[in-house]
């Protein structure tokens, strides 16, 4: 019995990083390296000691595949290929391979640039880690190596999410990063073809949680942005990375056009204009409306949203920027902030999780008196707005990919919740397959069945087929031969054909058995008394009285003696080989039940 | 609206019961296997009082859930215990069930309440309270009325009735009297301390034929007399009678509603009244509205009445076009906030909504 088990590293519970390492039939893959945004020190990268001190990861680690760009799960990749020493391959969607170092790099420029940080990767390491992705292509079959192979499917989250289905021989395990199920502005929803891995890997961030309608959230949205722009005020709209902001500004886009509004509605520049033009350069992982109307027009060439100066922010009235970085931690958005934080009537909207100690997340929670570099107290009048649009699956999701997938297990993590048992039981009870939950740390062995072909000789395949009813292609049917386990193939073949190639001799078995019998007569009288007796009795099998005295049953041989000692009994000798067990086995209680009195 | 959430259950739900802290119950009511019965932490902004717009957490969350094999049609809390009360078909038996502990989520099942000649009776109504001990009042039709202590299942009040009208809602007054609602509309009063003297039929609303009804009654503020508050009946073709316990001859007041005749059965009517605004009900399981009516104006002429503000959020959202438009199965009252409503319908849509004020009114 081959075993999958599942290793979360990192610490904490919340929804910090993604890592996990899986052993499929003794090769090791690695799913995700991602940072945690929350801390400023070594916690923020996984702890890779565990595996380390195993030997060098080069040699332990197969392969390490990464779902999609968002720095919770490629964020550590560098420090990890090139800091703490890996020279495999790295997979990832080609959208993924062109995003993940833009990202790398401008994280990396806040952190050390600005912050002034020196255990952090630099610029070279993210052109060395990128050297070696390799990036692949949805539903394409990858062979790692001659065991090993993946495949990518469609995740809708971000542009290039996927999900991989790493494959050895016929186990399988299908990692799904972050996905959803429900389709939105411009990207698809995810799918899978039923593929039955034995473990299913999903998030599980919105498990536990029945969400607001989009089209409720959208509608509070844009009439927050509406009254403010129409009291003259600015919006100050700090993304994250790709992703939410393109869905955020088709958004607007539509609604400025169906209210015909005039307020600008700015892009910072730097990475959300790259952003742009990596949708229109991937335009086939977008979804299907997108694609359509991209014929006639380009849903990424906005009329209402331009690019951004630095200047315009000190422009009066009315305006919406989309600035970077997402949680306000530094770089432009901040620097926006602090010039309208000070007006009442600016408004700023956070359209995504914080993490403790950014600037995003202090003002969530309240406060509006904040302190800046060099003891700058900033106050803070402008409202402060949240609103969620990430896409994750929910429960229905979650419940909606197993139907799809129909894997023997499921395993979930990056959940928030700890408590989810109810969940677990619905998804055991209604697919009737066990859900793991591991904390973060655990290993979690999983039990499979592995498949391990075998090839059949023709002339014993012919044989057995022969023997007994018709197969039916529904039932299974039982057949009789030698396993050869020779180098690393594996062959019926049959006994005689087995015994050849080994150079085997044969060993005939032949079993003799006494039954007692009481009969005063003469041997070849009590003899025929027994030959007529079973001919009567077994009437479908050839019985025969040779001239020598003895009886054969079909090839088993019976022959009568008297007893030595005592001339009322005689001894029938009954004798037959190993093939010929059962019939043997039968006649001797037959025998041992005595002749009938009757038989002449 | 002030405010508009719009949710989607995994299955519909024709109960919302409230639970301490906020919390809100749903319950699937299929015919098969698996309803789940879950218990939900409402988002930020209905835990509060002032609306917060644009909240960190516009989501419910599951705290905890439970699996019924029968499909549950009434779900009630035992007050001040971790027990729960659920009724539904195939007979008027009840199951009890005990929510979460520290260590889990899942909603387990205790015991059953079972009922003498239940098989084949319509499903029980339920109503609980936990005055001297946690009860829970059921019964399926008028001879069948009894209260039952949860925790032992042990009778302690059978009601002397002559009548076997099917129910259509039961509940405490107070910890000593029962008011019963039949399908026909009969109130009748029980006191529990007097078991032998038969329940009192109270008046019975004008033009009976053919219709269902169903009532509501409304707590009043601590301390005042139960029966001083107006008990509200709705039927099946939208007519609704105020009556006052107390002078029970005649009715307070009557209106009938606006509503799609003829009515499409009474399987999800409900009335309720609102909690915190003086003289206003809510009513629902005609269409895929709610209505809100201000009954301050009402007289006895049973005139038809103009709502004051009618949910149409469930005859919009969901499936266009595919099969039956959405039917409201259920809605309820806010505890504290004064206009916020939640509503469900048979789509399996649940709606939040603060509907604003129109001018003129308070």
């Amino acid at each position: 019995v081959l075993l999958v088990s599942c290793w979360c590293p990192g610490a904490g519970q919340d929804v910090g990083r993604s890592c996990i390492l899986v052993s499929i039939a003794g090769k090791n893959v690695m799913l995700d390296c991602g940072m945690h945004m929350g801390y400023n020190d070594d916690r923020r990268f996984p702890d890779f000691s565990y595996i380390t001190q195993n030997g060098r990861l080069t040699d332990f680690l197969d392969c390490v595949i990464i779902s999609h760009f968002h720095l919770d799960h490629c964020g550590a990749l560098p420090y990890f290929s090139e800091m703490v020493g890996y020279d495999g391959p790295i997979y990832m969607t080609h959208p993924t391979k062109a995003i993940c170092p833009i990202l790398l790099e401008d994280y990396r420029k806040i952190t050390v640039d600005k912050k002034g940080e020196t255990n952090f990767f630099t610029s070279q390491m993210i052109k060395d880690c990128m050297k070696k992705v390799v990036a692949v292509h949805l539903h394409q079959t990858v062979q790692v190596d001659e065991e090993l192979e993946i495949k990518a499917y469609y995740a809708g989250h971000v542009l290039g999410a996927a999900m991989f289905q790493i494959k050895v021989g016929c186990e399988s395990v299908v990692y799904t990063g972050d996905y959803n199920m429900t389709p939105d502005r411009h990207l698809g929803a995810a799918w899978i073809d039923k593929c039955r891995p034995d473990l299913l890997i999903s998030e599980s961030t919105y498990a536990t949680t029945i969400r607001d309608s989009k089209r409720c959230r959208e509608r509070d949205f844009l009439k927050k942005v509406h009254e403010t722009v129409e009291r003259g005020g600015k919006v100050l709209i700090p993304v994250f990375a790709l992703g939410r902001a393109q869905e955020l500004c088709i958004l607007l886009e539509t609604f400025w056009e169906r209210m015909n509004l005039k307020a600008p509605i700015y892009f910072s520049t730097g990475l959300t204009e790259k952003a742009n033009h990596y949708y229109k350069l991937f335009i086939t992982w977008t979804n299907q409306k997108i694609r359509k109307t991209f014929v006639q027009r380009n849903m990424f060439e906005f009329k209402h949203i331009k690019a951004f100066d630095r200047a315009f922010a000190d422009n009066p009235g009315p305006m919406v920027v989309f600035a970077t970085p997402g949680m306000l931690h530094a770089g432009q958005s901040l620097q926006i902030f602090r010039k309208w934080a000070g007006n009442e009537k600016n408004m700023v909207i956070m359209p995504g999780y914080c993490v403790q100690g950014t600037v995003g997340h202090k003002i969530l929670s309240g406060q509006r008196k904040l302190e800046m570099e060099g003891r700058q107290i900033l106050e803070v009048k402008m409202q402060v707005e949240y609103m969620s649009f990430s896409a994750h699956a929910d429960a229905k999701g979650i419940m909606q990919l197993i139907r799809q997938a129909e894997p023997r297990n499921v395993l979930l993590v990056h959940g928030e919740a700890k408590k989810m048992e109810f969940l677990k039981q619905k998804i055991e009870q209604e697919f009737h397959v066990s859900c793991y939950m591991p904390a973060n740390g655990e290993t979690t062995t999983i039990l499979t069945n592995p498949c391990i072909p075998v090839d059949i000789s023709l002339g014993l395949l012919k044989r057995e087929t022969a023997i007994g009813p018709l197969p039916d292609a529904k039932k299974p049917k039982l057949m009789h031969g030698t396993l050869l386990m020779k180098d690393n193939s594996f062959r019926l073949v049959s006994p005689e054909q087995a015994l050849k190639e080994l150079g085997l001799a044969e060993h005939q078995l032949r079993f003799t058995c006494r039954v007692h019998i009481q009969d005063p007569r003469k041997e070849h009288e009590t003899v025929l008394r027994v030959y007529n007796h079973l001919k009567g009795v077994l009437k479908d099998y050839s019985v025969q009285h040779l001239p020598d005295g003895s009886i054969t049953v079909e090839s088993i041989l019976i022959q009568a003696t008297a007893h030595s000692e005592d001339q009322g009994t005689k001894v029938l000798l009954v004798s037959w080989t190993y093939q010929d067990e059962e019939l043997g086995s039968y006649l001797t209680s037959l025998l041992k039940k005595g002749l009938p009195q009757s038989t002449p | 609206y002030r405010d508009l959430h719009t949710f989607e259950l995994q299955a519909p739900t024709r109960l919302i019961e409230w639970a301490r802290e906020s919390r809100v119950c749903v319950a699937g009511y299929g015919q098969s296997d698996g309803n789940e019965i879950l218990q939900l932490i409402p988002p930020p902004t209905l835990q509060t009082k002032e609306t917060q717009g644009l909240c960190p957490e516009r989501d419910f969350k599951v705290e905890c859930g439970g699996f019924s094999k029968r499909p549950v049609y009434s779900l009630k809390y035992v007050p001040d215990t971790s027990l729960l009360v659920t009724s539904g078909p195939p007979d008027s038996s009840l199951q009890v069930w005990q929510t979460s502990a520290e260590d889990s989520d899942v909603i387990k099942s205790v015991s059953t309440i079972a009922t003498e000649n239940g098989t084949g009776q319509p499903w029980a109504k339920i109503a609980t309270i936990s005055a001297r001990a946690p009860w829970v009042l059921h019964g399926s039709r008028l001879d069948s009325v009894q209260i039952t202590e949860v925790e032992s299942r042990k009778n302690v009040y059978t009601a002397a009735s002559r009548g076997s009208e099917e129910l259509s809602s039961l509940a405490f007054l107070d910890c000593n009297t029962l008011l019963l609602c039949c399908a026909t509309g009969q109130l009748c009063l029980a006191d529990i301390r007097q078991p032998q003297s038969p329940v009192e039929a109270v008046s019975v609303p004008p033009a009976p034929c053919g219709e269902q009804w169903c009532m509501g009654t409304r707590r009043g503020i601590q301390g005042s007399e139960p029966s001083s508050q107006p008990v509200a009946r709705l039927s099946s073709r939208g007519l609704l009678t105020l009556t006052d316990l107390r002078k029970t001859s005649e009715s307070l007041a009557s209106a009938k509603a606006r509503v799609p005749s003829p009515g499409s059965g009474a399987e999800f009517l409900c009335v309720s009244w609102a909690p915190a605004l003086e003289g206003c009900l809510a009513i629902s399981g005609f269409d895929g509205t709610v209505h809100v009516y201000d009954t301050q104006s009402w007289d006895s002429s049973g005139r038809e009445a103009e709502p004051i503000f009618v949910h149409k959020g469930h005859a919009f959202s969901g499936a266009g076009g595919s099969g039956d438009p959405p039917l409201v199965t259920v809605h309820t009252w806010h505890l504290q906030k004064p206009r916020t409503l939640l509503s469900a319908a048979s789509d399996g849509s649940l709606h939040v909504w603060d509907w604003v004020q129109p001018c003129g009114k308070c």
